[in-house]
């Protein structure tokens, strides 16, 4: 209809007196004026006089669906429907952000200027039913399309206000908006139809579920028609139009556009229904009020001193629909009654106000965007890219944690260092490390976290962890190989980058045929002079005790009353650690046969003399029983002449020190070795210390052994025990017998090179060891043989003395508390020297 | 992992990376990653005189194909640790 800029809403207007004779004519003053009964009336000047007709050859049976096929209609550039907007739609969940558009569009002058729009309302007028392009001018925002609506029901209004344009036309705009008006009630009414019983009287001021947009402004409109004191005669009038809106006015024409607009706009539905009470309300002298009070956009744009009288009753109405209004200060009219400062002080704070509004409605355009679940959603996908990029820091202590990170998840533990989750308990490896170095293992008790309820938290905990375990279990087949394909494609990522190099490893356990075991048995090709096998050999035993710590950490734990299947498990659990145990003990070959003369050391002691056998020790003694433990004691006991630190720890002549790497290899055996066999002794029975120093009296060369470190503090062990266990008053008197025989025996050899055994350099404070062996001697002395040891050690003791005193005082207190130990052990004491 | 696993614990030590280009780093370990790429703040270079113009070099990232040695601090590795996570490592993974 308006595709050639004709006026095609012509012939449906001129239409309707005719056909619709109805209730909806009669309120209508200027239809009398403008149609009369027939097309031809003459009683103003007419547009339709000069209108020469053409229009009406036109065929228009489908004009209806113009609409459909252009986009246009009366009027529908300005209220482009919103139902395909659906960030509007989202926003709709607070009205505040419709009101705050309202707000600011009341402050901004409209852009395309209300001025130019009333300078030639013609021009305006005939705006609306020019192209249907017209919205597509528009910019498409919906603020631009909320000034748009008070610019074109303004001018309408105001036109008729001022009676300055034609009354035909201004009966044709009444008209005009009294079809919109119609056509949106239809459109409710079908909607309610649809939506309720078809019995059901529906009224258009409650639209349904359907026109629900239209539904949270419409309120302000019932009030309105309430409150205004309409005619009696009216009445009746009003109510039905109201509910069939559909008059028989407007019968075919309007009732085919309905879908147009009911697809269209939906929206508009606010503002359609508006419009009723204007339509009815026509007859009465000033329709404009009512427009103005519920188009807040214009109340301040177009409050003159002639709507002043109407908007009197709108503080009750507009509280209901527009709080924004209701919350302004002072409300427009009695803006009037303030004088000019007040007034502008108020507009520019209002301006402000509107501004900062204008702020917020900006900022929170994206407000609701996302709901909390999206939220979650994202957060989720977040997490599971940093759990695999850097780790779940739940996992610190899991099995494939230890296993890809072992050293960072046990040094940190031990250190102290930045833990990824300060609440993990320190896990058995760090213990077993931790003794070790014997730091104090600290916060290992159970500090398990206790979470949060927070039950989001935990699922999304549990989320992650599933992501993690799943994406570990990907990695197992990173290449495709695809048909055809030159290479393989390999997925890689930060965790486990691509493999330069691919080869397949074959099992390490129980496979004899791996090539370098080919050929030989482990027992038959072991040598202990072969430097390869033995630290081979050392590999293996330690290979089989860290899978005894691995193991020890799957205990597990059996309480009173356990139910029968954890019981199970401890036994099979036991039965493992056995197997594990006795792995073990072979791989020490400790039991191998010891061979008098052999051109090379006994297995286990070629096991020792490599710093990483020492090392091993105090771990393989906290897993072995007592017996084992004898056996390794005497082993080292029964060798104790060629073990590295005492064989190659005796000084040749002319020697002051030791070459380093044997100090090194001494220090470690004494700080490694030494305390895991002190411990042993310091529980063991006399029978066997006795045995134990029968042994060296037998096999070794006491005299040599004492000018070491390692020899002299095995001796120490053996009397010092020995000297302890008489004090506990334990043994019987055979065993002391055999005891003091044995105690004899290496007094006397000992007595003649006791001057031998000290560090040749007095100035070294290394001596302490050689003091505790005397002062261990001493004490089981017989006063005959405490004699004969002081005037053995005489010299040194004077000589000790003297330099201490020439010393720093610290070093020298602490060179005499040495002496001090050795006097006391036998009666004197170091001040007694003077 | 074990030698990024290893890296780790290093941070916050002091430690001197000597890059393929001669250029030696000394400064404090801030992060490592996978890849052996290493942040290091509080820098200084070792040689200054013959790379002037890096004095003024605060902190910096290094791309971890381009070092050659990283100077480790003594004290702060754990060696018997270290060995049980190589033997470990030779257990289950073979690479690295």
């Amino acid at each position: 209809m308006s595709f050639f800029g004709f006026d095609a809403t012509l012939p449906r207007d001129r239409g309707h007196p005719t056909n619709a004779p109805g209730f909806g004519q009669a309120p209508d003053p200027f239809a009398g004026i403008s149609r009369g009964l027939e097309d031809n009336d003459d009683d103003a000047i007419d547009f339709e006089e000069t209108y020469d007709g053409l229009g009406d050859n036109l065929d228009e049976t489908d004009d209806a669906f113009n609409d459909d096929t252009f986009g246009g209609g009366d009027g529908s550039q300005k209220p482009v429907g919103k139902d395909f907007d659906f960030f509007g739609q989202t926003a709709k969940v607070s009205d505040a952000i419709n009101e705050e558009q309202l707000l600011f569009n009341r402050q901004q002058p409209p852009p395309k200027s209300v001025s130019a729009i009333a300078a030639s309302p013609r021009e305006t007028q005939a705006k609306p039913l020019k192209t249907g392009y017209e919205k597509y001018k528009q910019p498409g925002n919906i603020p631009d399309l909320q000034v748009n609506e008070s610019l074109w029901g303004a001018p309408s209004k105001k036109t008729t206000a001022t009676a300055k344009v034609g009354e035909e036309e201004i009966t044709h705009q009444r008209h005009h908006s009294a079809s919109r008006k119609k056509m949106m009630s239809l459109e409710e009414v079908e909607a309610a139809m649809r939506s309720k019983k078809p019995v059901a009287k529906v009224a258009p001021r409650q639209p349904p579920t359907a026109a629900a947009p239209a539904q949270q402004q419409l309120p302000s409109a019932i009030p309105l028609q309430q409150q205004v004191p309409a005619p009696p005669a009216q009445q009746p009038q009003m109510i039905p139009q109201q509910q069939l809106p559909q008059g028989p006015r407007f019968p075919q024409p309007s009732r085919t556009e309905m879908p147009v607009y009911a697809a269209q706009q939906p929206p508009q539905a606010v503002h359609r229904q508006s419009v009723t009470p204007t339509h009815t309300g026509a007859s009465r002298p000033p329709p404009p009020p009512r427009q103005i009070l519920q188009n807040p956009n214009r109340q301040q744009q177009h409050s003159g001193p002639r709507n002043l009288p109407y908007q009197q009753p709108a503080p009750s109405v507009i509280p209901g629909g527009l709080p924004p209004h209701a919350s302004l200060a002072p409300l427009p009219q009695q803006l009037l009654h303030l004088s000019e400062e007040e007034r502008t002080a108020f507009l520019i704070e209002d301006a402000k106000r509107a501004k900062r509004n204008h702020k917020i409605h900006l900022l929170s355009k994206d407000n609701g965007l996302m709901t909390p679940q999206d939220k979650n959603f994202i957060t989720r996908i977040q997490l599971q890219q940093l759990v695999t990029a850097t780790g779940n820091p739940n996992e610190s202590g899991t099995d494939a944690a230890l296993m890809e990170d072992f050293y960072y998840q046990v040094h940190n533990q031990i250190r102290g260092g930045p833990r990824q989750n300060p609440h993990q308990p320190l896990n058995s490896f760090a213990q077993t490390y931790l003794f070790r170095t014997d730091g104090t293992p600290g916060g290992v008790a159970g500090r398990r976290q206790h979470r949060g309820g927070d039950n989001h938290m935990q699922r999304m905990e549990q989320q992650v962890q599933r992501a993690v375990e799943a994406s570990k279990a990907r990695p197992k087949n990173n290449q495709l190989v695809l048909e055809g394909s030159l290479g393989k494609i390999s997925f890689s990522n930060a965790k486990t980058p691509k493999p330069l190099l691919n080869f397949k490893r074959t099992e390490i356990s129980n496979d004899p045929n791996r090539p370098h075991h080919a050929g030989r048995g482990p027992q038959s090709a072991f040598s202990a002079g072969d430097r390869k096998s033995v630290l081979h050999a050392i590999e293996q035993a330690y290979d089989t005790l860290m899978q005894i710590e691995d193991h020890e950490r799957y205990m597990p734990l059996l309480t009173d009353g356990s139910d029968p299947t954890v019981v199970q498990r401890h036994m099979e659990w036991k039965q493992k650690m056995q197997n594990l145990n006795k792995k073990l003990w072979e791989e020490l070959k400790i039991m191998d046969p010891i061979v008098p003369d052999a051109a090379s050391p006994h297995p286990f002691i070629a096991f020792l003399s490599y710093a990483k056998g020492k090392k091993a020790i105090p771990r393989i003694f906290r897993h072995i029983d007592q017996d084992q433990r004898v056996i390794i004691l005497t082993m080292i006991v029964v060798f104790l002449g060629s073990l590295d630190v005492v064989r190659f720890a005796q000084l040749q002549p002319g020697e002051l020190q030791l070459p380093t790497a044997v100090r090194e290899e001494v220090e470690l055996f004494s700080q490694a070795v030494m305390p895991s066999l002190f411990a042993y002794v310091n529980e063991a029975p006399l029978n066997i210390v006795v045995g134990l120093l029968g042994i060296i009296w037998e096999r070794v060369n006491v005299q040599a052994i004492a000018k070491t470190k390692i020899g002299l503090g095995i001796l120490t062990m053996f009397f010092s025990r020995g000297e302890l266990i008489r004090q506990a008053g334990d043994g019987d008197e055979r065993e002391w017998e055999s005891w003091s025989a044995m105690y004899n025996r290496i007094f006397d050899t000992l007595e003649s090179c006791l001057g031998q055994i000290f560090p040749p350099s007095i100035n070294s404070a290394e001596d302490m060891y050689v003091w505790q062996f005397l002062a261990a001697l001493g004490v089981g002395a017989t006063p005959e043989q405490q004699q004969r040891l002081v005037m053995a050690v005489k010299d040194r003791v004077m000589e000790t003395v003297n330099q201490s005193k020439t010393l720093p005082p610290e070093m020298g207190t602490q060179k005499l508390g040495n002496v001090n130990l050795f006097m006391r052990s036998i009666g004197l004491d170091v001040g007694l020297l003077g | 992992m074990l030698f990024f696993s290893f890296f780790k614990t290093l941070v916050d030590h002091e430690v001197t990376v000597e890059l393929k280009n001669d250029i030696s780093l000394r400064g404090t370990l801030r992060s490592v990653d996978q890849f052996l790429n290493i942040k290091l703040d509080g820098v200084s270079v070792v040689e200054e005189d013959r790379w002037p113009h890096l004095a003024s070099v605060k902190n910096v990232f290094i791309r971890g194909s381009v070092v050659r040695y990283v100077h480790l601090p003594g004290a702060a590795v754990d060696t018997a640790l270290l060995e049980d996570a190589t033997r470990r490592g030779k257990w289950c993974r073979g690479l690295f």
